[in-house]
């Protein structure tokens, strides 16, 4: 199951309920956002003259930017199959995508608030909470997201962000399911905000008619992974040595030195 | 994207941390999304308050509240609704933060500064209803009732504004819903076809969508932009006629940039050419029309080439949105707009499009100008008339003979300043902030400066609190009983229905803020009022309202808020309908019988005329401070067309001034936003920005008050309504 997200911008009329109602739900601070409309245009494009919308979220990516870069503890985790009852236990950090639903989560209560995740993220779709600092673990404040409304979604509703859309614009399923509203999107030609150099797997899919789309891609889609992202490859190559450390207690040590001495050599 | 200054803390805190963090593998964790602290719980396991009819917009779609202990977290469409459904836009969403304002209005206070530059001192409730009560009566006494003039906006205006009105017996009053938006559309549609529009036209099953000016999507309605929104899914053709591409211009299939208060022109142009080529409905016409013959006379000057100049639209276009409206004719929608008090000629234009209806047979039928059919016998409460009744101004002077309800703005204005025809010397302030609704705002200034008394109630400091002497917080739309809300389900195809709501409190009010219910009658008793008084308390006229429709609160909470029953097909068109092309009446009052076009102003050299219009995040200028809502939008770009731009050396994101042709400078600043999507001869901003009062601590500050450039007066001769796009900016580096 990849739980994914589609918005029908021939639909969205640019209202914003989407951006307020998510505030509303997560109790999201007002200068933050977990979602957001940005205006485009009205622009010239190659099918003429278009004014649309980028209602942006969390994609949940396939291999998504955020979780290799989470510095905090390697834990066991054990996920549950909602509909089956299966499980799976995984080593995770803070950040990690839930292996049978797809939808990238964050543990808060271990979140160090550094804000690697938000960083690495190519479509800005993390902020770090500064109100909410853990003081057992000394934080910084909270990373935060989109989780898909996966509470919401547990329990049968749909994400708050759907559920106010005047439009019907967003579309919210399974994009494993071939019967899915989302996958039929994706048949009709819905696609994501990818490059050459951003080709992570996003699940946030667009679709709309030619002017539209060519005004949102040409505006809207990430053409570089941010720069966190190098230090997101030289820390997957250190994780194994970080869990070993860790198993011997000395994680914060050997992580801080490590990480110390990357940033060094960046500046 | 480096590392920033939190990145190094983390360093510094990551060693730290390793004294303290216990063996990671002892860590265990539960599957599915950690509770904690920091994990919001979401609003699904909090009580649900039923009964909420918002009012961030005067469409007041119907809520639930969710509730956790005391306060309120979140607002969503009631799930039993058959108007706007589980959704609400931004605005509605956003009403927590209204709410909880930090601004808010919480005690009565009274003025021991200026007017204009207050200082405030928090009085007792006595104290303020005493000073109001002992205030209004002298005027009364001095100068009669006519020398108080009051100024409403929303449910809560309504019953203090028929005390005023019936009780006391001022006809002063002067509602900005009408005098500075619809009432022109509402007076020209009953000289037209019989009856105010509305904004009634079945979108959602039109094969032809035809907006002049609307900009469904900037300006957003659940139901309403719904029908807009299920017509374009079902392959209706859009037609736009906007200077701007705007949001709905983007969607359409034909955006006519039209040259500025040309548009009856274009009407005119288009019905002839329609006529000419015998594509009218002639059947509809025979059997409902007068004075058909007169008004195709009439504009028969309109010839294609005559419209394309005056309109500056190319011929072919004319021709091509021309056939397209008689093509499909007739499930077309005309809207009628909403806002119409543009240019001071509006009243002509509002007719032709009410002809163009009748050219078309557009009515009745669907896809058509279509009213729902609602339910009947919710009871009406009010105050009784006194026995003593004085004439409008216009009334009097035999002018303005299409006026909406109430007394031109500018007549009780120009009273209040030269003391001609009568004194006016109390000013009664209710939700409207006359500041940012009126044009030309130092004449307000002036009017209110020579009143003996200023009262404002409002639940936000808004611009025109600052001229009150006495300032009265009220409770907001989620803290009280009050607005019956009645109609049909948003599709008029759909399964027929009928709702009937009523507003009820999503929590109480916190503070000292009242109800206007207990304000008035409190005011009233003190007056002399207290045996004319029809109702203690908002919730008993909530109930008689409902008995007539054997509904009680009681009742509408048993069933989740909203009473739902059969409803009555509302195709059809009644055989006594009448459309007036030609209405001799009008031309009795010394207007044109036809529909005419009235040329505007053209533009001076080195200006733009200034364009405004609404925001999806914003309601006139009530939301400005709304911290979630201002974070969506906190400015309001000025938008420009990219050539003249170049010639300006304007780039996007420059900061600017406008100053308009009289030389009154914008107070703030804004960011220029260069676009194709924009005549040359026009700017373009969003409404509702830039409050001067530094008590609303969000909005102030942010954004153009485009009210403060428009200068320039021009009235509507038919109506005496404001035309507000007559004015003339440059923009100036700031």
């Amino acid at each position: 199951m990849q739980y994914g997200m589609v918005i029908d911008i021939k639909k969205c009329v640019g209202c914003h309920a989407c951006t307020i109602a998510c505030k509303a739900e997560w109790e999201v601070p007002a200068d933050k956002d977990r979602n957001w409309v940005h205006r485009l245009g009205p622009d010239n494009t190659p099918h003429g003259l278009a004014s649309t919308y980028y209602p942006g979220l969390c994609n949940h990516c396939n291999e998504p930017a955020c979780v290799p870069v989470c510095p905090a503890d390697i834990i066991q985790k054990t996920f549950t199959d909602k509909k089956s009852g299966k499980t799976k236990t995984l080593e995770v950090a803070a950040t990690y995508k839930d292996p049978f639903n797809g939808t990238v989560q964050i543990d808060k209560e271990r979140c160090l608030g550094c804000g690697a995740c938000a960083d690495a993220c190519p479509y800005n779709a993390r902020y770090v909470n500064e109100n909410q600092i853990n003081e057992e673990l000394g934080s910084e404040g909270t990373a935060d997201k989109c989780t898909y409304c996966m509470p919401r979604v547990e329990m049968g509703l749909e994400p708050a962000c759907v559920q106010t859309c005047l439009a019907r614009a967003r579309i919210f399923g399974d994009l494993d399911d071939p019967n899915s509203e989302v996958s039929r999107y994706k048949k009709m030609g819905a696609k994501s905000l990818s490059s050459v150099n951003v080709n992570i797997g996003s699940n946030g899919l667009y679709y709309g008619n030619k002017r539209d789309m060519a005004l949102l891609t040409a505006t809207s889609t990430p053409q570089v992974m941010p720069e966190a992202n190098m230090r997101r490859i030289l820390m997957a190559k250190m994780k194994p040595g970080f869990n070993k450390a860790k198993k011997l207690g000395m994680l914060g040590l050997v992580g801080a030195v490590a990480m110390k001495g990357m940033k060094e050599d960046k500046e | 994207m480096a590392f920033n200054l939190t990145r190094r803390k983390f360093l510094q805190t990551a060693t730290l941390a390793a004294a303290s963090v216990p063996l990671a593998n002892v860590v265990t964790a539960q599957a599915g999304v950690a509770k904690s602290p920091f994990t919001p719980s979401g609003t699904m396991a909090d009580k649900t308050m039923v009964g909420g009819i918002c009012e961030m917009c005067f469409w007041r779609c119907q809520l639930v509240g969710k509730v956790r202990g005391n306060k309120l977290m979140k607002l969503e469409g009631n799930p039993k609704s058959i108007d706007n459904g589980q959704s609400i836009c931004a605005r509605g969403n956003a009403g927590v933060q209204l709410l909880y304002d930090r601004d808010r209005l919480k005690y009565p206070m009274k003025n021991v500064g200026q007017r204009g530059a207050p200082k405030w001192k928090r009085i007792s409730w006595d104290e303020a209803l005493d000073t109001c009560a002992k205030k209004l009566k002298a005027t009364e006494q001095k100068f009669g009732a006519k020398g108080i003039c009051m100024f409403p906006h929303g449910a809560s205006a309504k019953y203090p504004m028929q005390y005023l009105e019936h009780t006391v017996g001022t006809p002063n009053v002067s509602e900005a819903s009408f005098f500075q938006c619809r009432g022109i559309r509402d007076t020209a549609f009953l000289a037209t076809i019989g009856t105010p529009p509305g904004e009634n036209v079945d979108m959602a099953n039109a094969k032809v969508i035809f907006g002049l000016g609307c900009h469904f999507g900037e300006n957003v309605h659940v139901s309403h932009t719904k029908r807009y929104l299920k017509g374009l899914e079902n392959g209706a053709k859009l037609i736009i006629v906007d200077p701007r591409f705007s949001a709905s211009a983007a969607k359409a299939d034909e955006w006519v940039a039209v040259k500025p208060g040309t548009d009856t022109a274009l009407m005119l142009g288009m019905m002839n050419y329609i006529i000419q080529q015998g594509k009218h409905n002639k059947a509809f016409i025979d059997k409902h029309g007068i004075g058909f013959a007169e008004f195709k006379e009439s504009i028969a000057e309109w010839t294609i080439e005559k419209t394309a100049q005056t309109c500056d639209v190319p011929a072919d276009q004319i021709k091509r949105v021309a056939d397209l409206l008689a093509d499909n004719a007739p499930n077309v929608s005309i809207h009628p707009g909403r806002h119409v008090s543009w240019h001071g000629n509006d009243f002509q234009r509002q007719r032709s499009l009410g002809c163009m209806m009748g050219l078309l047979g557009a009515m009745g039928v669907k896809g058509s100008f279509v009213k729902g059919k609602g339910p009947k016998g919710v009871g009406k409460v009010g105050w009784p008339k006194g026995e003593h009744h004085v004439e409008a101004m216009h009334v009097a002077a035999g002018i303005y003979p299409y006026s909406p309800p109430g007394t031109p703005t500018d007549l009780i204005r120009d009273a209040a300043i030269t003391g001609a025809p009568y004194p006016i010397k109390s000013c009664v302030i209710w939700g409207q902030n006359p500041i940012q609704t009126i044009p030309n705002q130092q004449k307000t200034i002036d009017m209110l400066k020579q009143m003996d008394f200023v009262m404002c109630v409002d639940v936000m400091p808004t611009d025109i609190t600052m001229y009150a002497d006495i300032l009265l917080p009220e409770a907001s739309y989620l803290e009280r009983y009050d607005f019956i809300k009645t109609g049909t389900q948003w599709d008029l195809s759909g399964k027929q229905q009928q709702y009937i709501s009523a507003r009820m409190p999503m929590v109480m009010a916190d503070f000292e803020r009242k109800d206007q219910v207990y304000i008035t009658n409190e005011i009233a008793k003190r007056m002399g009022y207290g045996d004319k008084i029809p109702v203690s308390a908002l919730p008993e006229m909530v109930d008689m309202q409902l008995a007539g429709a054997g509904l009680s609160i009681a009742k509408l909470i048993a069933e989740d808020g909203i009473h739902l029953q059969p409803g009555i097909d509302p195709y059809g068109v009644a055989d006594d309908l009448l459309v007036y092309f030609n209405n001799a009446e009008i031309a009795d009052y010394g207007y044109p019988a036809s529909p005419t076009y009235i040329a505007v102003e053209e533009v001076p050299a080195g200006h733009f005329r200034l364009l405004y219009g609404r925001s999806p995040v914003h309601t006139f200028n009530r939301t400005q401070n709304n911290v979630w809502l201002h974070h969506a939008m906190p400015e309001n770009p000025v938008w420009i067309n990219d050539e003249m731009a170049k010639e300006l050396s304007l780039v996007n994101g420059d900061r600017v001034y406008c100053v308009n042709s009289e030389g009154v400078k914008s107070r703030n600043t804004t960011i220029v936003k260069v676009t194709p999507g924009i005549r040359k001869d026009c700017v373009y901003m969003a409404h509702g920005y830039g409050t001067k009062n530094p008590a609303m601590s969000v909005g102030a500050g942010a954004g153009i008050d485009d009210q403060a450039l428009i200068t320039i007066l021009a009235v509507d001769p038919e109506t005496g309504c404001h035309g507000m796009r007559n004015n003339f900016v440059k923009l100036v580096k700031a």
